[in-house]
């Protein structure tokens, strides 16, 4: 059996794979991240509240995923707690400002290169610095806030601030429809027709069109199993097989298991491998568009791809509800009870790349054990031949001449995260 | 300090970015710079972790890419490797090369974080505040520039001032003073809490200082989070987070949200302030109680809100 090994970059890290051919297909890949910052271990023998602020800087990308699962684990620790729905529907706009931000930059610094050969910097920056923007106005800075505390947010959030970030909205509302596709976003959330949005002006009908051009709209098909464990007023949890949607999962059904020479953890629900991501949210929502993609294209990069960008729209319609939505009379925070000397709780967050969960236990007042479970480790684990992960899965079968990276990247890989 | 002007072939500098043990914070901090298309006019990567680059990280490794500038990001560990190769023999290689080294972040500055897992995890040049050997021939031609994350216009205006071949003053810890010479305090929109000593402080208010009970390390911590603000509109402590101290060597210490306090005082004092004063100071301004501090900012004296 023929091998090759590629090593993959940009992907907040890097990542080895090793690939096993037959007859110059792939048979197997081997995923392989070579470095880990260790920081469940840094947790350890910390007072509780400190991972407010270590864990965001687990991620340059996404770190205030890490931030809102740390939060909602601690605030799990509490028999009751009461949180302020102020301080609810802040984080809520924050995190969906960070999935925004991480969406425009997987669009224009990953794919869009990959399949046009082309670079489009500013298209990246110009919307992720609008998103920042929107962030720093309610949390402080972007990257690497802790504004969001046990019991609130330590802003004081007024009108003047949720206009500001009205505004940034819009804003990026009009770059979506500038950039992405010159359509109403009403208009565009109900469209159904595949050929409808190819037809459109814009980057996203150009990408699709190059996929389908190149005959690549059936590569990178998975095990079509999906995973959905956050919830919020746009995704619903729940998993999905090809199109059967089941609503009740449990995170106490998660194993995970390491292999040697990778620093990664692989994780699986009741022993099997699940996709969790935009294109698992797209699927137990529902989204029309997507829907139509899978029923003709399976979970192919050309769903997964379109499921991504399909969310901003989504999440831009979310965020301008909840500025409408805002009770200014309620605080930001009520100060909580002490945390308990002795608890357990667990976060769940719907990251950019998917479903985050962390896990906190506190033994005399210190973290005696810190569990954090990325989207990375959902899609990119390492599997068997027999059972691959969801990522091996879809590079299995692949020509060596197709393109591998693309189908990797679809997934959008975060090394950081995966190893932490 | 002042460099010799980098002279090159090219019509720009070549920069070459890599990332040690990092969470890519700096270079997504980066990625904010508000005119990053005029700052790629006049400055190229040979490598970034984000953005397209010349060369592959793999040219990188086998030492086939020239530069100007290395930023380095993120924690060294002795048995780190990039693209197979150990990132040791990378560095050095590098920063022969370079004229100008820039330790980018608290983490390739003094270790940061990642360092608390193990004494073999430090930054180029410092372990916190211990000053380390290894790369010490690359020390003089270092530019630290520390901060979970650095402030896009702190690592662009450094960039500037070393291609304009500009006089860098400096600290103790190579750190330029046009960014470090600011405390995290200076112009934090809660500094008359501070100054007239009004201890109380709630999250969730715009009102309040939280040195005296949450933690705040603005009064000793080195960055210009409140002169250049985040994103050009906020900043940590304006929103009402304590300062964690994350540009400094001891970043970070245990026990962020509460202030260690020794009979009543905080252990720590804001920068190069005596005891004495401070103290003198703090005793006069208590003396006082005045009343436009306990009020809320947004309530009217009377009920005098517009309702229409």
């Amino acid at each position: 059996m023929k091998k090759k090994i590629e090593l993959i970059e940009k992907i907040e890290g890097e990542a080895w794979l090793e690939y096993e051919y037959k007859n110059d297909y792939i048979e197997h890949v081997f995923i392989k991240f070579a470095s880990s910052r260790y920081i469940e271990d840094i947790l350890k023998n910390r007072p509780p509240l400190d991972a407010l602020a270590i864990n965001p800087r687990v991620c340059g990308i996404c770190g205030h995923a890490h931030l809102i699962a740390t939060v909602r684990a601690l605030e799990d620790c509490y028999d009751s707690i009461y949180i302020p729905q102020k301080a609810l529907d802040t984080r809520e706009l924050t995190l969906i400002f960070e999935l925004i931000q991480n969406h425009f930059k997987w669009f224009y610094l990953t794919i869009y290169p990959l399949v046009t050969s082309q670079n489009s910097i500013t298209k990246a920056t110009i919307p992720s610095q609008t998103a920042s923007e929107a962030i720093a106005i309610l949390a402080g800075q972007y990257p690497h806030t802790s504004y969001s505390i046990v019991g609130g947010v330590v802003s004081e959030i007024t009108p003047l601030m949720i206009r500001l970030v009205a505004q940034k909205i819009d804003r990026l509302i009009a770059i979506f429809k500038e950039y992405i596709i010159n359509r109403d976003l009403d208009e565009f959330l109900y469209c159904n027709k595949i050929e409808e949005m190819l037809k459109k002006e814009g980057d996203l009908p150009y990408i699709m069109q190059n996929i389908v051009d190149k005959n690549w709209q059936q590569l990178g098909r998975s095990h079509d199993r999906f995973i959905v464990f956050g919830k919020s007023g746009l995704f619903k949890s729940g998993k999905s097989i090809h199109t059967r949607y089941r609503q009740h999962i449990d995170t106490k059904y998660i194993t995970t298991f390491t292999t040697p020479n990778s620093k990664a953890k692989s994780l699986l629900y009741r022993e099997k491998f699940y996709e969790t991501g935009p294109l698992a949210r797209a699927m137990l929502n529902k989204t029309p568009l997507i829907k139509e993609a899978h029923r003709r294209f399976g979970d192919s990069i050309f769903s997964r791809i379109l499921a991504r960008v399909c969310e901003i729209p989504q999440l831009l319609l979310y965020a301008k509800q909840i500025t409408k939505s805002i009770n200014f009379s309620e605080p930001s925070y009520i100060e909580p009870p002490k945390l308990p000397a002795f608890a357990t709780g667990t976060g769940i967050v719907e990251a950019a790349r998917g479903s985050l969960i962390h896990k906190v236990e506190i033994k005399d007042n210190l973290i005696s054990n810190y569990t954090i479970m990325t989207p990375t480790q959902w899609n990119l684990g390492n599997g068997t031949p027999n059972n691959p992960s969801s990522a091996q899965k879809a590079l299995k079968g692949l020509h060596k001449n197709m393109p591998t990276e693309l189908v990797f990247k679809s997934f959008d890989v975060c090394s950081v995260c995966t190893t932490h | 300090m002042i460099f010799h002007k980098i002279y090159t072939m090219h019509s720009k500098l070549d920069i070459l970015w890599l990332s040690a043990l990092a969470c890519n914070g700096n270079a997504h901090s980066f990625l904010n710079y508000k005119d990053i298309d005029l700052f790629l006019q006049e400055f190229d990567f040979v490598y970034h972790p984000l953005l397209p680059s010349k060369y592959k990280l793999t040219d990188i490794a086998n030492f086939k890419v020239e530069c100007d500038i290395l930023i380095i990001e993120g924690s060294i560990e002795k048995h780190h490797k990039i693209a197979d190769t150990y990132l040791d023999e990378v560095i050095s290689y590098y920063a022969n090369m370079a004229k100008v080294i820039i330790t980018l972040g608290t983490c390739a500055s003094f270790g940061g974080i990642f360092a608390q897992y193990s004494q073999n995890i430090s930054g180029l040049h410092y372990r916190q505040k211990e000053k380390l050997n290894h790369y010490n021939s690359f020390y003089n031609k270092t530019i630290t520039l520390s901060g979970c994350p650095v402030h896009p216009e702190t690592l662009v205006g450094t960039l500037y001032m070393i291609r304009d071949d500009t006089k860098l003053p400096i600290d103790e810890y190579n750190r330029p003073l046009y960014y470090y010479g600011y405390l995290v305090h200076n112009g934090c929109s809660r500094n008359e809490y501070f100054e007239y000593k009004i201890d109380k402080h709630n999250f969730g208010e715009v009102e309040g200082c939280s040195f005296y009970e949450h933690g705040c390390q603005g009064t000793y911590t080195h960055a210009p989070c409140n002169i250049n603000l985040w994103s050009g509109v906020n900043s940590k402590t304006r929103a009402g987070q304590p300062c964690m101290g994350c540009s400094e060597p001891n970043f970070p210490a245990t026990n962020l949200w509460e202030t260690k306090k020794h009979m009543g005082i905080p252990a720590k004092l804001p920068y190069k302030i005596p005891k004495r004063a401070y103290l003198s100071l703090a005793g006069v301004a208590k003396t006082f109680t005045i009343e436009r501090f306990s009020k809320r900012i947004f309530e009217s004296d009377e009920k005098k809100d517009r309702v229409d």
